[in-house]
């Protein structure tokens, strides 16, 4: 077995009998690469958006910024998870945008109550998906890319393929959006303190640690008899609640719901951010936190480019070269090297 | 076979070193024209290496190696193909989703004309392949898909692949069968065998099995290696079993060498199997373990030592029979209803099985038992750091780092971490470990092997697969002796008088 640089430092210090010598240690441990890659990339971005043109950083860049960042957050937050136990899930961006639609028809009549029960049934449709993963195995990516459709399907039937408004209550969502703290709207607050939650959750919960240990290696953590089962629903309803979460986030700011409308482009940004937030494709390595400036780097990078003079027409191009860059940039490669 | 006829592999003092371990040691043997040669010895006794060697995987340290007159100097398994050695793997290595006839000729393809710009003359391929087959009488359609046949009749096409490569006609292909018959049922291993007979009518054959009674049926002689040199190469008529186990195990006879108060045979069992039985796997095994109490399963490979043990765990089903903890005969045994009865599992794939790599020692050892370390749903980080400390010191894990990912320490230090995650419940009652000293130092695994101890003595039931049998010897209160699924034998150590290795070793082949 061979050590990584940097860890026969860390074994010296440790061999001191030296407390000092020992905090510094854990203290670089946790200021490791990947853990500070997904804020300073984004900030470096800032930086050169802030040069390039000083208007993208007050309120109001601040506020264009995270309002088309909290959408993405929400469904990059469940993605995270998901990834984080191995499997992937294509259907949630569908499940957000179905939401959104339930959502619209639901809240004009029944409000609060509304909210809460379509962000329930969108939980257990999530899990559903988890459960059929976890007693069929079929693959996550085939699976969810089957629920994939069919959500889409739900969402233009439900809809009538029309463009939903929410007629009554209209103020009681759109206040998500409107109401801002800090320039900031109370959607993107949402994604924030669910990400907060969502780390302490994997940090500090045995559930949490079952989800990590299944997506590093499931067959050692069946054979530690973890719930492995249990970890993939839990992982699935989880990203079934963050993108209910999103598609309220989509109601609030469009006032409306379309089965082609607002939010009906959210799956792969949702991916890229993720994976901009450090979280690894094979599973085992998640931090929600670092996932919200995943997802605002990502929505900032459009800006970015057109803050830099970029043409419309070149603003594809370069969103796919800045996520390849970024993800590059992000990635955690310590881990995998030695595991599998 | 004719004394005068020519010599198709001549092999004169070959060695190979891995490191400090000298796996092959100036091995020198000679295979005549129309030989069928049977290889034998214990695990580890450096057969495998010298097949890599033959078949171009692995290159000699030392020495020179023949074949049909050429000195052959394999820079990989492709150059042992073109000079005609074909391997036969105990795990097939066929693509199962292609057809026979691609498997047969897929080296060939380029080198022989069957395949015009990239696009395959599949009349030829198939002709060939046909004709391939019928050379070594074996009835089978070249263009059935590999996946759709049986086990004997896959093994059939390895064969016809192997002998497909016959670079010049005057050269004879070589053969070499490893371990073709663990896997069989004995119906297909007379098929095996007639196969065999046919194919010394125009190529050698090494026969690689652990199997005696096989050894001395189908082959002309018998070549024993024990610790990486060859101890007897002799004729087939005339040696007896008695003779080979002699030259396959060392010559001194390990006694019992306990050292530890016996415990009683008396009281409940804390785990108790009845005729428990999976098809092709183990069959009829009984034996109970009660508090205190190593059990040692002893066997070859194919024994189905490993899958009992899996099948105690819950890890694998079975087909009939009981297992009893505590008394109790338990019923959908699943991984977690037996470590909620106390049960724990040493996998012999440690880094795969064993351990979370990615994963700190504090978190492997609160993996699987978090009650000691919990708050309701929520882990006490403390505690389980202060755990792991204790862990770590006790078994003197270096470096002593439990924040460190499991990966990046040696493997014997991961084990200790793997013992002490399961050793960390008191309520522990039965530890399963299968080859749990793999790939340790001595150092290493006397301390391993003190903590199995001082788990009995605090009353724990072990059930022991051990690497070797001097391993079994030192640590077991009872050895079970598994052949083919089947308990061929138990010793008592308690009663028992003296007990040699070779005694074990005959009941095991």
């Amino acid at each position: 077995m061979t050590y990584r640089s940097g860890t026969p430092a860390n074994v010296e210090a440790l061999d001191r009998p030296d407390k000092v010598a020992a905090t510094l240690v854990r203290l670089r441990r946790m200021v490791s690469w990947h853990v500070i890659a997904p804020p300073l990339v984004f900030f470096a971005i800032l930086l050169v958006v802030g040069i390039a043109n000083p208007a993208y950083l007050g309120p109001f860049g601040i506020s264009i910024a995270t309002t088309s960042a909290a959408p993405i957050l929400l469904v990059a937050l469940g993605q995270a998870m998901v990834l984080n136990t191995g499997s992937i899930d294509l259907s949630n961006a569908a499940i957000a945008l179905f939401g959104a639609i339930i959502f619209a028809l639901t809240i004009p009549d029944a409000g609060i109550v509304a909210m809460i029960a379509v962000l329930i049934v969108l939980t257990l449709i999530g899990a559903v998906n988890g459960a059929i993963l976890a007693y069929t195995q079929v693959p996550s990516f085939a699976l969810t890319l089957g629920t994939l459709g069919i959500l889409q399907t739900a969402a233009l039937v439900t809809s009538g393929s029309e463009t939903i408004y929410v007629s009554e209550n209209r103020d009681l969502v759109t206040a998500l959006h409107t109401i801002k703290v800090l320039s900031v709207p109370l959607t993107f607050w949402i994604g924030v303190f669910a990400a907060i939650f969502f780390w302490a959750l994997l940090r500090f919960t045995i559930i949490g640690q079952n989800m990590t240990a299944v997506g590093k290696n499931e067959s050692g953590a069946i054979l530690s008899a973890v719930p492995n089962k249990q970890a993939k629903i839990i992982a699935f309803a989880i990203s079934g609640f963050a993108s209910g979460l999103a598609g309220l986030a989509i109601v609030a700011q469009a006032g409306s719901a379309s089965a082609s409308g607002l939010g009906s482009n959210l799956l792969l940004p949702g991916i890229a951010a993720a994976l901009v937030g450090g979280t690894s494709i094979s599973g085992g390595q998640a931090n929600p936190i670092n996932v919200v400036f995943g997802a605002l780097t990502v929505a900032f990078v459009p800006i970015a480019a057109q803050a830099l003079g970029f043409g419309a027409q070149a603003q594809s191009l370069v969103y796919g070269i800045f996520i390849i860059v970024i993800v590059a940039l992000t990635t955690s490669r310590t881990r995998g090297a030695v595991i599998k | 076979m004719k004394p005068d006829a020519p010599v198709v592999l001549r092999l004169t003092n070959v060695s190979r070193s891995f490191g400090k371990i000298k796996a092959v040691r100036s091995v020198s043997l000679e295979i005549r024209k129309g030989e069928v040669i049977g290889l034998t010895g214990e695990n580890g006794a450096g057969k495998s290496t010298l097949l890599k060697i033959l078949a171009g995987i692995e290159r000699p340290d030392e020495g020179r190696m023949e074949i049909n007159g050429k000195v052959a100097n394999f820079k990989g398994p492709n150059d042992a193909l073109k000079a005609g050695v074909g391997v036969v793997h105990q795990e097939q290595s066929l693509f199962t989703n292609l057809t026979v006839a691609e498997n047969i000729e897929h080296q060939n393809i380029e080198r022989q004309g069957l395949s015009r710009f990239g696009i395959h003359d599949w009349g030829r391929i198939n002709r060939e392949a046909q004709k391939v087959l019928e050379k070594i009488g074996v009835d089978l359609d070249s263009r059935t898909r590999v996946g759709d046949l049986g086990f004997v009749d896959r093994q059939m096409v390895e064969i016809a692949r192997a002998v497909s490569v016959n670079p010049d006609k005057s050269g004879t292909p070589l053969i070499i069968l490893d371990e073709p018959t663990a896997v069989l049922e004995q119906a297909e291993v007379e098929v095996l065998e007639r196969e065999i007979r046919k194919l010394r009518e125009f190529a050698s054959v090494i026969f690689v099995s652990h199997r005696l009674d096989e050894v001395l049926r189908i082959c002309d002689r018998v070549v024993v290696m024990r610790h990486g040199e060859l101890t007897s190469d002799r004729l087939t008529e005339g040696v007896t079993k008695d003779e080979l186990f002699r030259a396959m195990v060392h010559e001194t006879p390990s006694v019992a060498m306990r050292s530890r108060a016996a415990p009683s045979k008396e009281g409940q069992a804390a785990i108790e199997v009845r005729n428990l039985t999976r098809h092709g796997r183990f069959d009829n095994v009984s034996f109970a373990v009660r508090p205190g109490e190593i059990v040692a399963l002893v066997g070859t490979n194919g024994s189905g030592r490993g899958a009992l043990a899996r099948a105690l765990f819950g890890a694998e089903t079975f087909d009939a029979g009981t297992i009893e903890v505590n008394g109790k005969a338990v019923s959908r045994w699943t991984i977690a209803k037996a470590v909620r009865a106390g049960l724990a599992y040493v996998p012999a794939e440690r880094k795969v099985e064993g351990m979370i790599g990615g994963y700190p020692g504090t978190r492997n050892i609160a993996l699987v038992h978090p009650e000691h370390a919990r708050v309701g749903p929520f882990l006490r980080p403390r505690k389980m750091a202060h755990i792991a400390q204790q862990w770590f010191n006790r078994l003197g894990v270096s470096p002593n780092d439990i924040h460190q990912p499991l990966a990046q320490f040696s493997g014997g230090n991961q084990q200790k971490v793997v013992l002490a995650k399961w050793l960390n419940n008191p309520e522990l009652k039965v530890l399963i470990l299968d080859h749990p000293l793999r790939g340790l130092d001595v150092g290493v695994s006397q301390a391993v092997n003190r903590e199995i101890r001082k788990a009995c003595d605090n009353g724990t039931a072990v059930v022991l697969i051990p690497d070797t049998i001097e391993e079994a010897l030192e640590m077991a209160d009872e050895i079970l002796v598994l052949k083919d699924g089947r308990v061929s034998a138990r010793h008592d150590m308690r009663s028992a008088g003296e007990l040699d290795v070779r005694e074990i070793v005959s009941e095991m082949v």
